[in-house]
């Protein structure tokens, strides 16, 4: 039992309140590190918001981050949830209120502060960004402010962690006293009154604005910047990959050098390093997705590049605000649609959602990089990849005009967006994103994965009959009786051993499965290999690497798999799945794969819903089934129909015959 | 300085004015004036997005992008060249 003092049970809830970008959450960083910090549910919702927890002096100081508001009369959801939390049953166990005021605005945030001393709450001013207006020419004195006022200010920086002491004190003393009496101020006057200098006419932000808000380049530049952005994952994670693939290869090969072969060695290698490496192996992608996404959001670039596509995007009935939660969907769509919520129209908010699982997400990277690899020269690469994003944009954009004239009909709701100054984002603001999403990847490749590739491999290693066994041990003992040299019988008897692994492998659970479900697919196709695949993944899309994986190790030992033209494919590109993709044959000894097989699944893919994840984000946001059943219902339906056409066209055309 | 009232979305790319009033009584005028547009304000029309809508404005310290929609419903005394 520890021992504590008198004081050790006071518990201090306070909640940061500011307009957009007055920057709460760096402070709350600040103020208690990045470890404290949590998502937690707001009251009667699930949607999340960060709370932090630290302890200092005997006493427990729990913050709240609330979303960014401008006024107490809510227009976007994210509002309306922080105005009820500020107003609603929480306010009984919130303490005290930190009101977080940008220096740099002083004059907005006044009859803001007005309003939030009217709440009557214990209330503290964090006056926040004083450094940057310092900079901009124009110093904010606190202790003027303060004394203006009645009520404590402290200056803060979250940027440079200053001002998180003086903090704590200043809510500790608030909790005691108390609120401020509410008052008549002149927010101009005060304004002018503490501050001195006139400020400094072009600042740095304007002239980068001139050039990338640009009336002819600002589109280009966007454009160019987005299309770096993909280069520079692809080439970016290259490197990383090839290690993992090696480590991959050196594991197998110690285990099979370790274990004789049988089931345990077959679990071990076809199950578990080829399933869970085939996932792992894209990690690298998926940082340098993330780093990228909050570089953008961070630099102040994407409220930009809303403001260049807010007309374009109107035209299909979205808004400038669709493009954060649309770009942020190409990493995931779970955290994409969580963004709509800065949204000012429930329309256009929901057009967004609908759309957001079109955007290619980095699930499916994988899935394209493994087939465009495998069956498309370098030439042509970057082309059908760019042709995959793009189809899936184009449907999105299609499917949201269509809404927007139908169940979604109604006029385009505001844009009021404030386009926040440039700035290098703090570094720990992009580690911590990034280490939140290898977090949630790893856990999801230790867990899902593991288990599905474990499933996947037992459906596809058992029953082995014995029928089979004893079918082909009677051949052995044929050969071994027969006639002929060591050397051509030693030959033949590994054949056979090839020949009943692909026997067990045909009778396998799955392959039964996969069978009797396969002629859905056969017009695209796709034979009950791909189809296992594409069932296997509808939990999450990118369980069709692992399950592919799997499947083609179990029946690479297919006795077409050893003709010169495979040995020489595999040999020019060593890289495991990709070279057993295309040494791939069905019983008749014909290519499972070929381009238009393949584009036809990756084209299913771009437009498939396969990702329970985000169906629930999608039921959590509209507080509906409605809207993931939709979604699941027109994205399916339009991957069958795509990659239908797509093969059938393919082979009307001729190519890949 | 003119007497003469416009509207935000007449003001030219680069010139300043004065804000003299929100119209309407809903709640996007509420928001709208929320923002930081009351009378008195000086704001600065910095540009219009490459298909003309949105526009960009600069006010109190910070910049702001809203439609031409909005737009016509701040009222503004423009400020001639030499004024400004």
């Amino acid at each position: 039992m520890k021992s504590s003092s008198p004081d050790s049970s006071r518990t201090i809830r306070f909640a940061l309140v500011g307009r957009p970008n007055a920057g709460k959450t760096s402070l709350l960083l600040a103020m208690t590190g990045a470890s404290g910090l949590k998502p937690v549910n707001f009251a009667g919702s699930s949607v999340e918001r960060v709370e932090s927890q630290v302890i200092r002096d005997d006493v427990e100081f729990q913050g709240i981050d609330l979303p960014g508001i401008v006024s107490l009369d809510p227009l976007t959801r994210d509002e309306e949830l922080a105005i009820a939390a500020l107003r609603g049953d929480e306010v009984e166990s919130l303490d005290v209120i930190v009101a977080v005021l940008d220096a740099t605005r002083l004059s907005v945030e006044l009859p803001f502060l007005q309003r939030l001393i009217v709440l009557g709450r214990p209330l503290v001013v964090a006056l926040n960004k004083g450094d940057l207006a310092a900079h901009q020419g124009r110093v904010v004195d606190g202790v003027a402010l303060q004394s203006a006022l009645g009520v404590t200010v402290v200056e803060t920086n979250g940027r440079l962690d200053t001002g998180a002491d003086g903090l704590f004190e200043a809510i500790a003393a608030a909790e005691d006293s108390p609120p401020p009496p509410g008052m008549e101020l002149d927010a101009d006057a005060l304004t002018a009154e503490v501050t001195r200098g006139k400020g400094v006419q072009t600042l740095w932000t304007d002239r980068l604005d001139a050039l990338l808000l640009h009336r002819v380049w600002g589109l280009p530049l966007l454009a160019l910047l987005l299309y770096g952005v993909f280069q520079a994952i692809f080439l970016g994670a290259e490197p990383a990959m090839g290690w993992i693939e090696s480590g991959q290869g050196f594991l197998s090969e110690a285990v099979a050098g370790w274990l004789e072969p049988g089931a345990l060695q077959s679990l071990l290698i076809d199950g578990l390093i080829n399933g869970v490496g085939s996932v792992v192996i894209f990690l690298p992608q998926i940082i340098l997705m993330m780093a990228f996404i909050v570089l953008l959001e961070g630099s102040g670039y994407l409220a930009r590049a809303a403001f260049l596509l807010d007309r374009p995007l109107s035209r299909v009935g979205l808004s400038g605000r669709s493009f954060m939660p649309l770009m942020g969907s190409f990493g995931c769509a779970v955290p994409g649609i969580l963004a709509t919520r800065i949204m000012e129209g429930e329309r256009d908010r929901l057009a967004t959602i609908a759309v957001a699982p079109l955007m290619s997400c980095s699930a499916r990277f994988p899935v394209y990089v493994v087939l465009i690899g495998a069956f498309f020269p370098a030439s042509m690469a970057g082309g059908v990849l760019f042709g995959l994003y793009a189809l899936g944009v184009v449907v999105a954009a299609l499917v949201a005009w269509a809404l927007r004239r139908t169940v979604l009909k109604g006029a385009s709701s505001v844009l009021l967006m404030e386009l926040p100054p440039y700035q290098l984002p703090p570094i720990r603001h992009v580690l911590g994103a990034v280490l939140s999403a290898v977090k949630a990847f790893v856990v999801m490749a230790g867990t899902v994965i593991f288990l599905t590739s474990l499933v996947i491999w037992a459906l596809s290693y058992y029953p082995r009959p014995m029928d089979i066994h004893s079918e082909h041990a009677g051949l052995r003992s044929a050969v071994m009786a027969g006639s002929g040299d060591e050397a051509s019988k030693a030959a033949e008897l590994s054949r056979l051993d090839a020949a009943e692994e692909s026997a067990y492998f045909e009778n396998s659970y799955l392959a039964r499965f996969g069978k009797a479900v396969q002629p859905v697919f056969a017009p695209a196709g796709f034979d009950w290999r791909i189809t296992v695949g594409i069932l296997a993944a509808f939990p999450a899309r990118e369980l069709i690497i692992p399950t592919l994986g799997t499947l083609y190790s179990l029946g690479e030992v297919d006795p077409g798999a050893h003709d010169l033209a495979t040995l020489e494919e595999g040999a020019a590109a060593p890289d495991g799945l990709r070279a057993k993709l295309r040494a791939a044959r069905d019983s008749d000894g014909n290519r499972v794969f070929d381009p238009v097989v393949a584009l036809a699944l990756m084209v299913f893919f771009a437009l498939c819903s396969q990702c329970v994840a985000t169906l629930g984000a999608m039921r959590r946001e509209t507080a509906s089934w409605r809207w993931p059943a939709f979604a699941f219902t027109y994205m399916t339906a339009l991957a069958w129909i795509a990659a239908v056409a797509v093969h059938q066209v393919g082979r009307w055309m001729g190519w890949g015959a | 300085m003119s007497d003469d009232i416009t509207t935000l979305n007449g003001l030219e790319d680069g010139s300043n004015a004065v804000v003299h009033s929100v119209i309407g009584e809903d709640a996007i005028a509420r928001r709208i004036a929320d923002l930081g547009f009351w009378k008195g304000t000086s704001v600065t029309l910095v540009r219009r997005a490459p298909a003309g809508d949105p526009l960009e404005v600069k006010l109190r310290g910070f910049r702001l992008a809203l439609r031409s929609e909005e737009a016509l419903r701040v009222r503004v005394v423009p400020l001639s060249e030499e004024a400004g």
